[in-house]
């Protein structure tokens, strides 16, 4: 199940919404805060499929549990009392989901202006993780080490980026 | 490749531990030794980061434009909306 015209997932994100909406709903949040905790729970699931670490029986029931999670964390933000479950661990929510970006803004509108293909590239490796070949023929590189020396070069790009801009928030 | 890019695929290497204990070892000595290698293991780690970072938002923008034409059918708006009242 991918997240493009994908009637099975369009399927499910259909399905699912007002199921955790009433859930959101029960714990006192609102419409925008149960469709973020959703979105949010939507793409938790969807990187462990993509990872394929755990089976997930029913993606309604998957995305539920992360939702139910999400949802406690929020309110154990807005009310200290609230106790999480031990079941947290099951469903493995990444360390840095809500950090904010690890650079400054500044880095952010340069990886995006580093070339659209640039951060497809990396996006595809880094995000998607797909094989090099898979890449190379998607984004129509000749070869897959014309794909890989790109990725390198796509780096280095931003990185020099990356290390100009610490530098200038260490000077300030 | 140059020089530059070959330290890159190096570095990216062993970020994705994609070499073996004795190799990741030989690799975290160099970082010890250079501060100026651990300096772009730890640029190349926040890069990584970063691409994580806004595909996710990409993937919330994605969402949200689901969203959207979900609730223009006026039945399912309905149904989503009443839960709330």
């Amino acid at each position: 199940m991918t997240m493009h015209n994908d009637p099975i997932f369009e399927s499910v994100y259909r399905d699912t919404l007002p199921k955790v909406a009433r859930m959101v709903h029960r714990m006192g949040g609102d419409l925008d805060t149960a469709k973020d905790i959703f979105h949010d729970a939507v793409i938790i699931y969807l990187e462990k499929k993509q990872q394929n670490t755990s089976s997930i029986a029913s993606d309604q029931a998957y995305i539920m549990g992360i939702a139910r999670i999400l949802c406690l964390r929020r309110l154990k933000d807005d009310h200290q009392y609230v106790a999480l479950p031990s079941s947290e661990d099951d469903y493995g929510i990444p360390a840095d989901f809500y950090d904010p970006p690890p650079v400054a803004q500044p880095v952010i509108n340069f990886l995006k202006s580093a070339g659209r293909k640039c951060l497809q590239l990396l996006q595809a490796f880094y995000y998607d993780k797909l094989p090099m070949a898979e890449i190379a023929q998607t984004l129509q590189y000749k070869t897959q080490h014309v794909a890989t020396v790109q990725k390198y070069k796509c780096l280095e790009k931003i990185r020099e980026q990356v290390k100009q801009t610490q530098h200038e928030e260490a000077a300030l | 490749m140059r020089k530059q890019l070959c330290e890159i695929r190096d570095i990216g290497q062993y970020l994705e531990q994609q070499q073996d204990t004795a190799g990741q070892r030989v690799f975290e000595a160099r970082e010890l030794t250079s501060p100026e290698l651990a300096e772009k293991v730890s640029y190349q780690r926040k890069i990584v980061q970063l691409v994580r970072w806004l595909a996710r938002r990409n993937r919330r923008r994605q969402l949200d434009n689901l969203y959207r034409q979900l609730m223009t059918d006026e039945t399912y708006r309905q149904k989503i909306t009443s839960i709330f009242q």
